[in-house]
């Protein structure tokens, strides 16, 4: 999120407000790594619906996708990079800051 | 989609998810169970052989089991820490427990030291002490309050028997064990109603 002076406008990292994207990075922000069934499990959503907003953290380069095989069976994990940890972090506080900016009371 | 976000509650969810399906709880059971199945018999073997068999029975089931509906998670550097806490205590109070067996063998012997015959005379309620410290500590490294439960209940069991409290202590750990495991059954039964395979689920896993 930044703030343009110009037009005092607020800037809000889209690809990780999305509510089920946010979930996401969330769960995948207190682990190392988790594999499609945790995250369908944790957060609730389809198959279809988590692969699609995986591919889309996965373009913006905030998660990293990897295929191994756990006795000899196809095995999909999924981490936050270093990038996604960061734009995660930065969220989070622009966020914070956000919310603490409001007024007590709006007329 | 579930809405409720707090990033300290998802992770602790995601990690009591890995105890909820109740499969330690049947593995303290079991052994309490052949402990008392082992005094109540005088075939010292089963305890000696249901060790080695609980642990590798467990990885099964959870593989068959756990792994299917929870799937797989790695946890950050806290949590991993407090599995090598756990394996740290469990291990201390192993050679704890080989250490006070050596002390009472040697007790046996003409000299041995008051405070070692002492120990010898009130074995149960060390052993319960060794054994409840061990689930307690387990449960706070874990993050598991049901461990405090059963390190008392044992504790109480094998303190009691060491003050001459009239029961026999191979049938009241035979059933502290079946309750611990009845309560491990129920979870899992529980555990599998809450969360059923999903065709969708084979195919996440792949």
């Amino acid at each position: 999120m930044t703030r343009s002076r110009d037009a005092g406008r607020v800037e809000i990292d889209r690809v990780i407000h999305e509510p089920a994207r946010l979930l996401i990075t969330a769960h995948l922000y207190v682990v190392e790594s988790a594999d499609y069934v945790f995250l369908m499990q944790n957060t609730g959503l389809t198959w279809g619906n988590l692969s699609s907003h995986l591919s889309k953290l996965e373009e913006a380069g905030y998660v990293e996708v990897t295929k191994d095989f756990v006795e000899r069976k196809p095995h999909t994990m999924a981490n936050l990079t270093e990038a996604g940890r960061r734009a995660f972090d930065a969220y989070r506080r622009q966020m914070k800051a956000l919310f603490a900016d409001l007024p007590d009371e709006v007329d | 989609m579930r809405a409720s976000l707090g990033l300290r509650e998802i992770e602790r969810r995601a990690w009591l998810r890995t105890f909820e399906h109740g499969l330690w709880d049947i593995a303290v059971g079991c052994l309490l169970l052949a402990f008392g199945a082992s005094i109540l018999t005088g075939l010292y073997w089963i305890s000696a052989i249901c060790v080695p068999l609980a642990l590798p029975g467990l990885r099964n089931l959870a593989r068959r089991l756990v792994l299917p509906r929870l799937g797989h998670v790695t946890f950050r550097r806290k949590r991993q820490r407090s599995i090598v806490r756990i394996q740290i205590i469990l291990t201390v109070l192993a050679v704890a427990g080989l250490g006070m067996f050596l002390l009472t063998a040697w007790s046996t012997r003409a000299g041995a030291p008051p405070a070692v015959a002492w120990l010898r005379s009130h074995m149960l309620a060390v052993i319960g002490l060794v054994w409840g410290s061990a689930l307690v500590a387990a449960g706070w490294a874990a993050d598991y309050p049901r461990l405090y439960a059963y390190g008392a209940i044992l504790f109480g069991t094998l303190l009691g028997s060491d003050l001459g409290l009239a029961y026999n202590l191979g049938e009241a750990l035979v059933g502290v064990g079946a309750l611990v495991a009845g309560i491990g059954i129920v979870l899992l039964l529980r555990f599998v109603r809450r969360y059923p395979r999903s065709r969708e689920q084979e195919v996440a896993r792949d």
